[in-house]
């Protein structure tokens, strides 16, 4: 039971309709997850990053089945989460939301938010639930006397840690954080990872850890998987992605972390072009197109899906440039997004 | 079982959220109150609504003249007055009244003193099976014999010591054999008929009165009760519906939320007063809301199972792969197939060919009903119970403790909630109005022409809170806590009650008490049609139409009600508009 | 999406609604109570009008019954009743037979030309005094006016008929305004009927009493009005024109209760509308730019906010319609809603039926035009 990984995703697509005409005969979708494959081990944090719309909180949700899947299965501890009794999914899987304060209803007080998990699932009631959501609140470093306001009353980062506290009411094993600290200014985000990694340790919790900020997943992640437009590019241990990115896109993800020195900061954004839409996206190598790639059109006839480069280093292949050659292979897009590959990477961040 | 000291703890605690609670919306309705009173119009809306209220609640106390009710029920009657007819306000005739008295000795109902009294009036004497009033007789003005003729004043006198009786002299029964009755015409005065509240010596018609004698001004009185009634009933019974279609549609989308609009659309699509004709039209023969007992028991299973059905659709992630194979398994997979069927038989019309009492040959007591709806709630229960062993697979201890837990008889205070506040208000309702044995279950005895117009008016109202609260559910169900709700696996009833509607009802309650001043408008309209209250009513549309015949000559007759009509809408109109003001975001910090 | 696509789809959109609403008059004519073929023989019913094959009288009753087929069952009745409905045959009355559509086609006018003329009162009316609520805003004038707009609205409109009739044309015994300001005997204006009282309808129906082919209209029918016909007529007047005065002055008193009372709501629109738009950047930058309030209000921002307004014609000419019932019936004029009225005191379902179905007509339609209207002056809408 404890062998293998707690879960696994097994190409998982999420396409949304879009509903056009009024006989609803659908015509196009937003392929807003588009054939990806994970694996979350135990106890691990994997990081989850790319830029907005891109996908990660529909992974997320569709982990946690609460959409249903269009095609591929999830599993959790050897069974697919859709023939697991929905009561139990939600005792073991939790969510903390991307947006606190929207996450909670602002008509009911934190006694009820924090403990609702418990009512619901009838675990317990009155005297008990308050001793309970108690409990929890001061774990997650709030007062028991919060309970009785209301979620307007309270900062972000106290918001989210009440998101933090009726998530580990059930006593999950495993919670989804959907950019939790990216709502918040940087001196509070290092209190709430701190207080991740901290109720990590002493619940053996495991983690997947959704943002588009690179240095913050790197911070608390064990492995990070770079998302974009719908599949996943790069799935690596976070320093050897640091270390070795390979994928043109997580490189410039990495060059757009703003360094600390200021010569060797980068002005320009981290990717040119448009945002690319997930509506009908373009054949082959999305990056590639958005970037207007001369080779772009190569990729387009090649297999895409990932490839284990060295142990535990995944990336999606670039095939329109000389494959297997690491060199040549940053080459086109040296050209197009001037500057922004390799050498570009600051030393504090290629480091450790 | 616990007993009750065990509960202590739980009791207090109860207690202490609901004094939370309490305190919360004590310190909410401050705040709408601060913001409320800003508005000079808003402020005086309150104050119309109050006082027609009030007017309505002590319509007996304002009023100086009552209808009179028949002693076996209670509904409201206005006899015709001949001796008063359409005098204006402030008029003597307005006192005046001819009273028959039989001077034939031999007549068993002569006497030689003879009470004054009037079967108008409510107080406390009753005769004849009416009420009556007794009136003091301050002047006699007039005495004619049945043939016309004036006779001499002083041949009948008032009782000293009694102002309310008249002594006969021995000339006028004396002398028989000319007539058996005189007419006598006298100035009365009546504690119960002057106004309080009005100085002495205006305690006359101060609206006049119409052409069947009446009284305006404690018609207008009695009117505002009518008003009243079918204004809140209507938009109580509008907002209820309207609020259930409308959020099922909003909630689960999909086909339903596409048959619900389309049938909405409909009601749109014909103008409201029209339609409400259309509907009293259709209901002019209804005397009575009965409701079959076999409806009773088929439609909301019906209307369950296809719910369910829709909420498996919609929650379970892909159907039929999570029914088990087992024979119950099976069963429950096809049940859009039994209800199908069902509602097949049920609309040809087979079902209702076999009414249940003929059927099983059972009785219509109370006591039958009262085991067919127990076998009923079992039935319903063991679908919802099946359904969650079989289909959502889900075990069943939790469901069980938790039905066990919340019959927890050591803490009462854990009842004091809104939905079984509810619960038991509408079973006891439903519970009163329903009371007669008979093969159907009677809701409302008396369906007369005023519950017609109630009902035309709930039918063409609903759809547009329908679409109101749909809207509003959409927008709210898709705000981020609906979904954090649905990852700890609440309930769609607990996300629709706890989560959607308390963010969901805000405009609902503008809507509410635009409504009331709306109903009230095309209530009157109708009744002005000839399609509403029924003749003599003290009701306002209906007495403008009434006046109509003599409105030049005699205006204080429609000028009164219309104006009482038009108070009370803007009162209900400037308080809808002030309640926008309160529940609108861009006023809340 | 493309505006013909757009139009196409609106159109189609309809189709479920007419269908919604003929099952519903359909259903409504189901539920009425009374016997349809009773009606119409009275107290003819149990005369025998002849035999069937096997010898057995048949009353006028089963006659009936049989004429109009009501032993059918409901499905059949149905197929019947739209296929009619669509080859224009809307039944007849049960009272004297004249034809449901023949009925129709001489009130909807009468009711029309009401709704159009009290739109052409309260459209210029609610938006004038709604522009300069919102430029005024939260100084006396508005203040003023919104509660007036409030008040309109809670008016009933019959009541407010009514004090018209009695202020501005009265009876021998009370003073309206009239007389004694302008010197007029009996009122400025008339106050029943279309025309002058000599016309009188006659008993039997709701005819139109000008030429067999006239529109309906009584306004258009009375300034083409032959003069052969003129002089057929029980008239004193001598022109036609005269006539179309006489028939123009009749809709005085109706259009403006109607009017005024749908002004109140066009007026609070207005207002909203026009505030929101002079909050938008662009009435900014152009006060900014120096031009003059008037033009600002009047040019930049009065053009934009009416779009919304006229968008709620079409529902306009719904509540028109509405009121046009109980205006109608206070003025006494023979248009559709006093046919409604009619026809269910008189438990004619025939009636009923084809009236709500016209007005349902009507009211879509008008929505249709609005909306492709809307479509056309903005792209927008068309997207959904
Ligand atoms: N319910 C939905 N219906 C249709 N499209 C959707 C739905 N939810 C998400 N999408 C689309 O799917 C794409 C991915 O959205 P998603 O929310 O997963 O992005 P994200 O990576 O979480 O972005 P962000 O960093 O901004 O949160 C977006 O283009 C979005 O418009
Ligand atoms: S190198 Fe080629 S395949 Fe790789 S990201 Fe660039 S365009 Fe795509
Ligand atoms: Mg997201």
């Amino acid at each position: 039971m404890s062998e293998g990984p707690l879960i696994e995703i097994r190409g998982m697509r999420k396409w949304f309709p879009i509903k056009q005409g009024m006989m609803s005969s659908v015509r196009s979708y937003v392929r807003a997850v588009d054939g990806v494959d994970l694996e979350i081990n135990r106890g691990e944090t994997l990081g989850v990053v790319g830029e907005s719309g891109c996908g990660k909180t529909t992974l997320g949700r569709v982990l946690m089945g609460l959409i249903p899947i269009t095609e591929g299965s999830v599993i959790y501890s050897g069974s697919d989460i859709r023939e697991i009794p929905n009561k139990e999914i939600r005792r073991k899987m939790q969510i903390v939301f991307q947006d606190p304060g929207g996450s909670m209803n602002p008509r009911i007080s934190v006694r009820s938010i924090v403990g609702e998990p418990l009512q619901v699932n009838g675990i317990c009631e009155g005297v008990e639930l308050t001793r309970k959501v108690e409990e929890l609140l001061e774990s997650v470093g709030l007062k028991a006397e919060h309970m009785t306001r209301y979620p307007h009353e309270f900062s972000g980062g106290q918001k989210q840690r009440i998101a933090l506290a009726r998530a580990l009411s059930l006593d999950p094993e495993f919670i989804l954080l959907d950019e939790p600290t990216s709502a918040l200014d940087v001196s509070v985000q290092a209190q709430v990872l701190n207080l991740l990694e901290k109720i990590q340790k002493e619940r053996g919790l495991t983690f997947v850890f959704i943002s588009h900020d690179l240095a913050v997943v790197r911070h608390i992640s064990d492995r990070i998987a770079v998302m974009y437009l719908g599949k996943v590019v790069e799935l690596a241990d976070s320093d050897e992605i640091y270390r070795n990115p390979l994928h043109a896109y997580t490189k410039a993800l990495i060059s757009a972390i703003p360094s600390p020195d200021p010569d060797a900061r980068s002005d320009q954004p981290p990717v040119e072009g448009d945002v690319p839409s997930p509506v009908d996206p373009p054949p082959g190598c999305a990056f590639g197109h958005r970037l207007h790639h001369p080779d772009w059109e190569k990729s387009t006839k090649m297999d895409l899906s990932l490839r284990e480069v060295s142990p535990g280093h995944w990336v999606q292949p670039c095939p329109c440039c000389t494959d297997e050659n690491d060199e040549s292979r940053d080459a086109p897009h040296e050209q197009v997004a001037d500057g922004n590959a390799s050498e570009d990477v600051p030393d504090w961040a290629r480091g450790e | 079982m616990r007993d009750w000291e065990e509960g202590r703890k739980d009791r207090e605690e109860s207690q202490k959220r609901l004094l939370e609670s309490l305190s919360m919306s004590i310190s909410n309705l401050g705040r709408g109150w601060k913001i409320y009173r800003r508005s000079l119009l808003a402020m005086l809306g309150l104050l119309m609504v109050l006082s027609v209220s009030m007017v309505a609640i002590f319509a007996d106390e304002i009023a100086v003249q009552h209808p009179y009710r028949n002693l076996t029920d209670t509904e409201d009657k206005w006899s015709n007055n001949p001796d008063q007819q359409e005098s204006p306000p402030f008029s003597e005739e307005c006192s005046l009244r001819e009273q028959k008295i039989t001077t034939n000795p031999s007549s068993p109902l002569f006497s030689e003193t003879v009470v004054a009294e009037s079967v108008n009036k409510v107080s406390g004497s009753i005769a004849y099976g009416y009420y009556t009033d007794v009136l003091s007789i301050t002047e006699i003005i007039k005495i004619e014999n049945d043939r016309g003729y004036d006779q001499d004043i002083s041949l009948i006198t008032i009782d000293p010591d009694n102002s309310s009786l008249f002594v006969l002299s021995p000339d006028l029964y004396g002398n028989s054999s000319h007539y058996t009755g005189v007419w006598v015409t006298y100035l009365y005065e009546n504690e119960d008929m002057s106004h309080w509240w009005l100085p002495e010596g205006y305690d006359t018609c101060i609206f006049g009165t119409n052409k069947e004698g009446h009284d305006v001004f404690s018609k207008v009185v009695y009117g505002a009760r009518v008003s009243l009634t079918i204004g809140i009933t209507v938009a109580t019974l509008t907002v209820t519906i309207g609020t259930i279609v409308g959020s099922i549609s909003g909630y689960y989308g999909g086909r339903i939320d596409e048959v619900i609009m389309r049938i909405c659309d409909v009601f749109f699509a014909i103008p409201g007063l029209i339609l409400a004709m259309a509907f009293v039209a259709a209901m002019r023969s209804v005397s009575s809301l009965t409701f079959p007992v076999w409806l009773g028991i088929l439609l909301p299973v019906l209307m369950l199972a296809y719910f369910l059905n829709s909420h498996l659709s919609t929650t379970v992630l892909s159907g039929d792969e999570r029914v088990s194979d087992q024979a119950m398994g099976m069963l429950m997979g096809n049940r859009s197939l039994l209800v199908g069927l069902l509602a097949f038989l049920f609309f040809v019309g087979w079902l209702p060919a076999f009414a249940w009492p003929d059927f099983f040959g059972v009785s219509h007591s109370r006591g039958w009903r009262l085991i067919s709806s127990l076998v009923v709630i079992v039935l319903l229960v063991g679908i919802i119970l099946a359904d969650r062993r079989f289909v959502q697979k889900n075990s069943l201890d939790g469901a069980l403790t938790r039905i066990g837990s919340s019959f927890d008889w050591t803490n009462p205070w854990r009842y004091l909630n809104f939905r079984t506040v509810v619960v038991f208000l509408s079973m006891a309702i439903l519970f009163k109005l329903s009371g007669n044995e008979g093969p159907e279950i009677v809701l409302i005895k008396d369906f007369d022409k005023l519950w017609q117009v109630q009902f035309a008016l709930i039918f063409t109202g609903w759809p547009g809170y329908a679409r109101l609260i749909r809207g509003q559910v959409l927008y709210v169900k898709e705000m981020a806590f609906v979904e954090a709700a649905k990852s700890v696996g609440a309930p769609p009833s607990r996300i629709m009650f706890r989560h959607i509607l308390p963010n969901a009802w805000a405009p609902l309650l503008v809507a509410f008490t635009l409504d009331i001043g709306g109903t009230i408008l095309s209530a009157s309209g109708l009744s002005f049609l000839g399609l509403g209250a029924a003749p003599y009513t003290a009701e306002w549309g209906l007495m403008i139409s009434e006046s109509r015949v003599a409105f030049q000559r005699a205006p204080h007759m429609m000028l009164y009600p219309g104006l009482a009509i038009a108070v009370t809408v803007l009162g209900f109109n400037l308080l809808g508009d002030g309640i926008r003001d309160v529940v609108d975001p861009k006023n809340r910090r | 999406m493309r505006l013909h696509e757009f139009v196409v789809r609106r159109v189609l959109l309809l189709i479920p609604v007419m269908i919604g609403v003929a099952v519903f008059t359909f259903a409504v004519a189901q539920i009425i109570p009374g016997d349809p073929a009773a009606l119409q023989c009275g107290d003819k019913c149990g005369l025998i009008v002849g035999y069937d094959d096997d010898g057995k009288p048949i009353t006028a009753h089963q006659a009936n019954r049989e004429r109009l087929r009501l032993d059918d069952p409901v499905s059949l009745q149905f197929e019947r009743y739209i296929t009619d409905l669509i080859n224009g045959d809307w039944g007849e009355s049960q009272k004297n037979g004249r034809p449901v559509i023949d009925i129709i086609k001489t009130s909807a006018p009468v009711t029309l030309e009401m709704a159009f003329f009290s739109l052409m009162i309260a459209y210029p009316l609610g938006i004038f005094l709604g522009i300069i609520s919102a430029v005024r805003q939260d100084r006396m004038f508005d203040h003023v006016s919104r509660f007036f707009a409030i008040a309109f609205v809670s008016l009933p409109i019959f009541w407010f008929a009514m004090l018209l009739q009695l202020y501005f044309a009265t009876g021998p015994q009370v003073g309206g305004i009239c007389d004694p300001i302008f010197g007029t005997e009996g009122g400025c204006f008339p106050i029943f009927d279309r025309h002058d009282q000599s016309y009188t309808y006659p008993l039997d129906g709701y005819h139109s009493l000008y030429p067999e082919s006239g529109t309906g209209f009584h306004l258009i029918d009375s300034w083409f009005v032959t003069d052969a016909k003129l002089a057929e007529l029980p008239s004193e007047f001598d022109t036609n024109r005269e006539l179309f005065m006489d028939t123009l002055i009749h809709l005085v008193l109706p259009c403006s209760a109607l009017g005024i009372a749908s002004s109140g709501s066009l007026l609070r629109y207005m207002r909203a509308s026009l505030l929101e738009v002079l909050h938008e950047d662009y009435v900014r930058t152009a006060r900014a730019k120096g031009l003059s309030e008037f033009r600002v209000v009047v040019v930049h921002a009065c053009r934009n906010a009416m779009v919304p307004i006229v968008t709620i014609l079409g529902f306009s000419i719904g509540g028109a319609i509405g009121g046009a019932v109980l205006t109608e019936s206070v003025f006494g004029i023979h248009g559709m809603g006093t046919v409604a009225v009619l026809g269910i005191l008189q438990l004619e379902y025939q009636i009923v039926m084809g009236v709500t179905l016209l007005t349902s007509v009507i009211f879509l339609l008008s929505n249709l035009i609005v909306d492709i209207a809307y479509a056309i002056v903005d792209p927008r809408v068309r997207l959904e």
